[in-house]
């Protein structure tokens, strides 16, 4: 399918575009060129035509170097597209949000983004192993520079940190990747990278191997996620990253951790995986409560919600280890959730940032006095993070803690967590009201505070139309998946129980991926 | 004839009317409730809430400046109860489902989990969304002109949030699932934020928003747990295929384990969290920092009875575990008197109003306990009557007099014109509060009272006495406020909030009151009027069931799920047995409970008067008559160091705060702390750092190689070089021997 | 290949390794000794020509074109790095005025 290509080509066009193009223009070429990539993945979308089924979309393949068997192949399952649609969406307005925050570089800081989406984009849509892996890997590089180009006082630091712990990560996970290619090799005799192959391979090796390989790529992705305890470099590149910068990290580099367990590390190694489960929900919900905790004594806003990334995406990593349909629908849900809402609490620190150049709670406070949209969006957007049924992030929490509760009990997957993880887990949406609310409770509420001498740069008081414009297409999809999230769990119970096949027998994986397409047959549940 | 043999002749007539304690055939069938799409205007019930909220940000956008947003939303509500109301007419019980949309349907992925917004309409909702509903549209109404000082400031914001509030609880109370209802009981606790919030300037006000909240939160867990155990033992979480599930017992088949005995106490923190009882009630005193309208609506007519309602909603399932049960009702208990020793000691009259709540959910708490179903729904239908009265007395006179609540700076009201209307209505409600012979309050607590001494329990006889004494504490701190504000002789100090443009008068040096008007008297009137009609159901013919007293309020609970505590009924909602088979409900002719040997309901009523009549005696003396005699009790009190102790407490509402800051907040506190140290030093500093800083240290040995100069990096480069051929050179030489031997 | 060495014998293949060797040996005692940039970088100049010819020779000597193609090569990367060089030469001159390759030693962070 072309437009699959097309949704790789066009950012790398926009960022070549974007360097030959003078200065003022490159906002506004990167501004089109995003949304002309959001336009071609909504065309995309439409045309998929695997929606709810767990089979592969926009199948493609060019040979790269073929005597390896490695190939630039790229193809989507119904996950891995509505991801490509969250990453799409998100960066027209990662743009706009930067459109007066950036005032330096222009060329190069847009060029980075543009870049950095077509390395996003080719994570989702690699079905070749070494593909997969130098997008992976390739997202590293702009986000390196722009943190280091464009990011604030302890940017040196943030980003060295940021790009050496998460490229160690990766390579540990290549050290897993490239064992199982080998491994391949030797038993058919011919190098293959394609992912569907080598998927199938891994999962008939034996446990010893599995254990080996599950552990590698545990090490690579979690820390990409990140899970507790190797989350460190996130606090610091997320207070140090300008907004857009920020937005993209929280919002799309984190879930290609998540997206990799769900991609590689559940279908490749179920055995090892089932043995496993217990130690990484363990640490997914030490890391809930543990970052829970922290972000209640932070006085940075911007570190507040980094940690309450590392949080967040516990119940992510909780809901992906249930090894049910529930659970790890819920996970994708909370992937696609938390880049919304915590995108959208990104973008608002940064607003307030670009007016009152601080983040420390103690120095500013009442802000709904003097912006009222912007606390409106604040709130809002809080109240989608912490859960609150009507907005999105509900249904994927519950849904996450639902499959966790239930793990082992439906069906006949060989979930091995169960009541105790989903009742610790759930304390964690306590600890996020705490610390949420204390947040909006200290800089949107009380006496109005603001730092001496503020100098706005010509910024209005409140939120400008284009920030406003920012605002509101997350605050509209909060509301769409709170309301009907059925439209995005229809369209992917297939895939998910695709993933999970390897878990139990093929007869009722088979039922339930029939009755998951009936939603492609145009007749969604009542 | 005499008050007192009018009186007497009441409660004789009454005798005929009391619950009977003998069998009654169960005719309602256990079947899935029907499916009436047709019926697709009960949406409008939500939907109309919905409309008012998307009007008042419409508003908000174009800085609406006069009342608008109050007739938009006052308008919307009134539509929506009328709509209720018709719904009403139209009801034939059972219940039946009214689908709106679709939302979680889990059902493909093994496992019957559904959740969609569709509507249960049974009785239970019924009698509970006509009453929030319709006091919901007074009460709008009423703070139309309480909030009139906001105009063009947060008026708009306090009408959507009112908006939304509506819409949270009607769709707690319509939900046909479990996992609907969980969205209507965060969605009213976020209004209930947003509303506590209103002054959001006043840190006192986010501070109790931000609780109220969180310990909100701390219910809300126990709910979402309490519906994955549900889920996983019985398989759905949709009421009618529950119901069917637990009457028929097929569950029971492959059920081994102990999920069952967990379920209500998770359902039990839900409510506690959202009704305020021990030990999740310290939220409502200061949820108060809301405007009054607010308080009366949320705080004490609807949302905090949102704990009965779950409850009643799943009594089935506290009927499974009796233990529960016994521990809800002596909560109830305890909270109830807690809350009125605490309720005794305060000045604040919206804080005693606050505390007098938390003791009335108490006492509704203690009905649910003792199987008395009909008992809690009917007090929690009367109590939202005359308890709304209350707020909104309190709350015009804090809106007259710049905030002043202080109930020793206040008095005589009744005697200053343009007063009369909310000091009566003031009268009305203290009475019902206070359980005054046939007021409204009256008949509603002794069905609570009377089931304590009749139902079997650990110590339920004793806990009946304590709510005895409970009743009579009542009474005295309601009449307290009552005589204090009210009567006695005018005198008056204003509070200190000048709120808004209106200057009190101030510009001539002197206070002058400005009385409510039309909005707020009207209001008042028509709510106390209510709480006086609220006697009536009680004296209506039971149409489900001949043998079944009650009057209408049991016929709203009949049809529904809370069937199991109805009087005559065991707790399947089937007659009871000779067999006895639930022994903490036998009613065994032999074992027939009495008090002081009396019919337990007969010897309630006289009870009850008797106490309500002394609580309000006391408090006329103490303070109405003479005065200072209150003054001198508490000197006389404080001056002995052995009972000092108490009256502190109780005006410190037994430190409970303190309690809760030095047992869990501090601690977690100084934990967090240790944690973000933790994390910085040991594992980012530490583990992390200290392994980038391995490749460092081996680089510290290499360093004087790199010096910087060109031609020292040349020189190794040519050595390297050098040496590398060297080597390969003999290492050739080498081979060629070996491969030439 | 060894029977059409004749035309261009070892000893011819020693006189030009020779050579190349010297050329080396020149360039690289150059680039050590000297400080100053362009000299430095005329002196590796000096190194790949030395290479070069030993690359001919050799082709030449085995009668194999691989030789001749590697000093292609050499010649356009020479060429390019040339470029390349110069121009950074001009630009460290302009900042510091300086040719001295000692006063650039901060570069080594």
């Amino acid at each position: 399918m072309i437009w699959g290509w097309i949704m790789l080509l066009l950012p790398i066009i926009g960022a070549l575009g974007v360097v030959v193009s003078s200065g003022r223009a490159a906002r506004s070429l990167a501004l089109w060129t995003s949304l002309a990539t959001f336009g071609a993945s909504i065309v995309a979308a439409v045309n998929f035509g695997v929606w709810g089924t767990g089979e592969f979309g926009l199948v493609s393949s060019i040979p790269w170097m073929s005597e390896v068997g490695i190939s630039i192949s790229i193809g989507a399952d119904s996950v891995s597209m509505m991801l490509v649609l969250l990453t799409t969406f998100l960066m027209p307005l990662a743009v706009l949000g930067s459109w007066t925050a950036v005032n330096e570089r222009l060329k190069e800081y847009y060029g980075w983004l543009l870049l950095i989406e077509t390395a996003m984009i080719g994570v989702f849509l690699a079905r070749d192993l070494v593909f997969f892996y130098v997008c992976f890997e390739f997202t590293l590089v702009p986000m390196y520079f722009l943190i280091a180009i464009y990011g604030g006082s302890g940017r040196a630091r943030a980003c060295v940190k940021f790009f050496l712990y998460t490229f160690t990560g990766s390579l540990i996970a290549l050290v897993g990747f490239l064992y199982v290619a080998w491994s391949n090799m030797e038993s058919t005799g011919q190098w293959s990278f394609d992912i569907a192959t080598l998927t199938t391979f891994a999962a008939g090796m034996p446990l010893a191997d599995q254990l080996w390989i599950l552990t590698a790529l545990v090490i690579g992705f979690a820390v990409k996620i990140p899970l507790f305890p190797v989350h460190t470099w996130l606090p610091l590149a997320h207070t140090e990253a300008p907004t857009a910068g920020s937005v993209i990290l929280a919002g799309v580099l984190l879930k290609l951790g998540t997206y990799g367990l769900y991609r590689f590390a559940l279908p490749m190694t179920p055995e090892a995986v089932v043995e496993w489960a217990p130690i990484l929900g363990i640490l997914s919900i030490v890391g809930i409560l543990y970052a829970g905790l922290i972000c209640w004594v932070q006085t940075d806003v911007k570190k507040l919600v980094a940690y309450s990334s590392v949080s967040h995406l516990g119940f992510c990593v909780l809901g992906i280890f249930a090894l049910n349909p529930m659970g790890l629908q819920g996970s994708v849900l909370y992937m696609i959730n938390h880049g919304l809402s915590t995108g959208a609490l990104f973008f608002l620190v940064g607003m307030m940032y670009e007016r009152y150049h601080t983040r420390d709670m103690d120095s500013i406070g009442g802000l709904a006095k003097r912006m009222p949209i912007w606390a409106f969006f604040m709130v809002f957007f809080v109240l989608a993070s912490v859960g609150l049924p009507g907005l999105n992030g509900f249904v994927s929490e519950f849904l996450c803690l639902l499959g966790t509760f239930a793990a082992g009990e439906s069906g006949s997957y060989p979930g091995v967590l169960g009541p105790w993880f989903a009742a610790f887990a759930a304390l964690g949406m306590i600890v996020a009201a705490m610390y949420l609310l204390i947040m909006v409770g200290k800089i949107v509420f009380g006496s109005l505070k603001e730092p001496a001498g503020t100098d706005r740069h010509g910024l209005s008081v409140d939120l400008n139309a284009r920030e406003i414009t920012v605002l509101v297409p997350l605050a509209v999809l909060c509301i769409l998946l709170g309301v009907q999230p059925w439209i995005a769990m229809d369209a992917m119970d297939g895939s998910v129980v695709e993933i999970l096949s390897v878990y139990q027998p093929s007869e009722v994986a088979q039922q339930m991926v029939d009755a998951g397409s009936a939603w492609v047959a145009g007749s969604p549940s009542p | 004839m005499t008050a007192a043999g009018l009186v007497n002749s009441m409660v004789l007539s009454l005798l005929d009317k009391a619950p009977p304690m003998g069998v009654i055939p169960d005719t309602v069938p256990v079947a899935e409730a029907a499916v009436r799409p047709e019926l697709w205007w009960a949406g409008l019930i939500l939907y109309l809430p919905l409309l008012s909220l998307v009007l008042c940000g419409l508003c908000a956008a174009f800085k609406v400046k006069t009342k608008l947003p109050a007739w938009l939303t006052t308008a919307s509500l009134l539509a929506s109860f009328v709509v209720s109301v018709m719904l009403y007419l139209n009801h034939e019980p059972p219940g039946y489902l009214v689908p709106l949309l679709s939302w979680i349907d889990l059902s493909w992925a093994g496992g019957d989990f559904v959740a969609n917004f569709t509507l249960y309409i049974d009785s239970l909702s019924l009698l509970w969304v006509m009453f929030v509903t319709g006091l919901g549209t007074l009460i709008t109404f009423y703070a139309s002109e309480y909030m009139e000082a906001d105009l063009g400031k947060g008026y708009t914001r306090f009408f959507a949030g009112v908006s939304v509030f509506l819409f949270a609880m009607v769709a707690l109370v319509l939900a046909d699932n479990l996992v609907m209802l969980y969205l209507g009981w965060e969605g009213v606790g976020f209004a209930s934020y947003w509303l506590i919030g209103y002054y959001y300037q006043r840190p006192a006000a986010v501070a109790a928003a931000k609780k109220a909240f969180i310990m909100n939160r701390i219910g809300d867990l126990g709910l979402a747990l309490a519906i994955y155990l549900i889920w996983s033992t019985f398989g759905t979480i949709q009421y009618d295929e529950l119901m069917v599930v637990l009457r028929e017992g097929s569950w029971a088949e492959s059920y081994e384990g102990w999920t069952i005995d967990v379920i209500p106490w998770f359902l039990m923190l839900a409510a506690f969290g959202k009704s305020a009882q021990i030990p999740l009630y310290v939220w409502l005193p200061d949820a108060m920092e809301g405007p009054t309208p607010v308080s009366a609506l949320i705080h004490a007519a609807t949302m905090v009875t949102a704990g009965i309602y779950l409850v009643a909603r799943t009594y089935e399932f506290f009927l499974l575990s009796p233990e529960s049960l016994h521990v809800v009702a002596w909560v109830g208990g305890l909270t109830a008197l807690l809350a009125a020793t605490i309720g005794m000691a305060q000045y604040d009259i919206k804080r005693i109003m606050a505390y007098s709540t938390v003791s009335q959910l108490g006492f509704m708490f203690l009905g649910l306990g003792v199987l008395s179903t009909y008992g809690a729904v009917y007090h929690v239908f009367t109590h939202a009557f005359f308890k709304a009265a209350l707020f909104l007395t309190c709350g015009a006179i804090m809106h007259g007099f710049a905030g002043q609540l202080d109930l020793r700076k206040l008095s005589g009201l009744i005697r200053i014109p343009g007063w009369r209307i909310t000091s009566i209505a003031m009268l009305i409600g203290c009475l019902a509060l206070a359980g005054f012979p046939l007021t409204s309050g009256y008949f509603s607590k002794d069905a609570i009272l009377a089931e304590a001494f009749v139902t079997q329990g650990p110590g339920f006889e004793a806990l009946g006495w304590m709510a005895i004494f409970t009743a009579f504490l009542t009474a005295y701190y309601t009449f307290r406020v009552w005589f204090r504000v009210c009567a006695g002789k005018v005198e008056y100090e204003p509070g200190d909030e000048h709120h808004g443009d209106d200057d009190h008068g101030h510009s001539d040096g002197h206070f002058h009151p400005h009385a409510p008007r039309f909005a707020m008297n009207f209001v008042m009137a028509v709510i106390a009027i209510g709480a006086m009609v609220a006697t009536v159901p009680y004296f209506l013919d039971t149409k489900a069931d001949e043998a079944l007293a009650g009057g209408w309020v049991a016929d709203m609970v009949h049809d529904s799920t809370a069937r199991g505590g109805l009087p005559g009924l065991d707790g399947h909602g089937q007659p009871i047995s000779e067999s006895g088979a639930h022994d903490h409900h036998d009613h065994d002719d032999h074992a027939h409970p009495t008090i002081l040997g009396m019919d337990p309901h007969f010897a309630m009523y006289i009870i009850s008067g008797v106490v309500g009549g002394l609580g309000l005696l006391l408090a006329a003396w103490l303070h109405l008559f003479r005065r200072q005699d209150a003054d001198r009790l508490r000197a006389a009190l404080m001056g002995r160091w052995w009972i000092a102790w108490l009256p502190r407490a109780m005006e410190r509402k037994w430190y409970v705060d303190e309690i809760y800051i030095g047992l869990v907040r501090a601690p977690l506190w100084v934990a967090s702390h240790l944690m973000y140290a933790f994390d910085r030093f040991l594992i980012d500093g530490v583990l992390v750092d200290g392994v980038a800083r391995i490749p460092r240290l081996v680089a510290r040995w290499f360093q004087p190689l790199h010096n910087g100069i060109i031609q020292s990096y040349a020189v190794t480069m040519a050595g390297g070089l050098a040496l590398i051929a060297l080597l390969m050179i003999l290492f050739l030489q080498f081979w060629n021997i070996g491969g030439g031997g | 290949m060894i029977l059409l060495a004749s035309a261009f014998g070892q000893q011819a293949l020693a006189h030009y390794l020779l050579l190349s060797g010297v050329l080396f040996v020149i360039g690289l005692v150059g680039f050590l000794s000297r400080r100053n940039l362009i000299v430095m970088f005329l002196c590796t100049e000096l190194m790949f020509q030395a290479a070069a010819i030993a690359m001919v020779a050799a082709g030449r000597y085995y009668y194999d074109f691989s030789g001749q193609v590697f000093v292609i090569f050499i010649l356009t990367v020479a060429a390019a790095e040339a470029a390349l060089a110069l121009a950074l030469v001009v630009l460290l001159f302009r900042r510091k005025s300086t040719l001295n390759a000692e006063d650039w030693r901060e570069l080594r962070e």
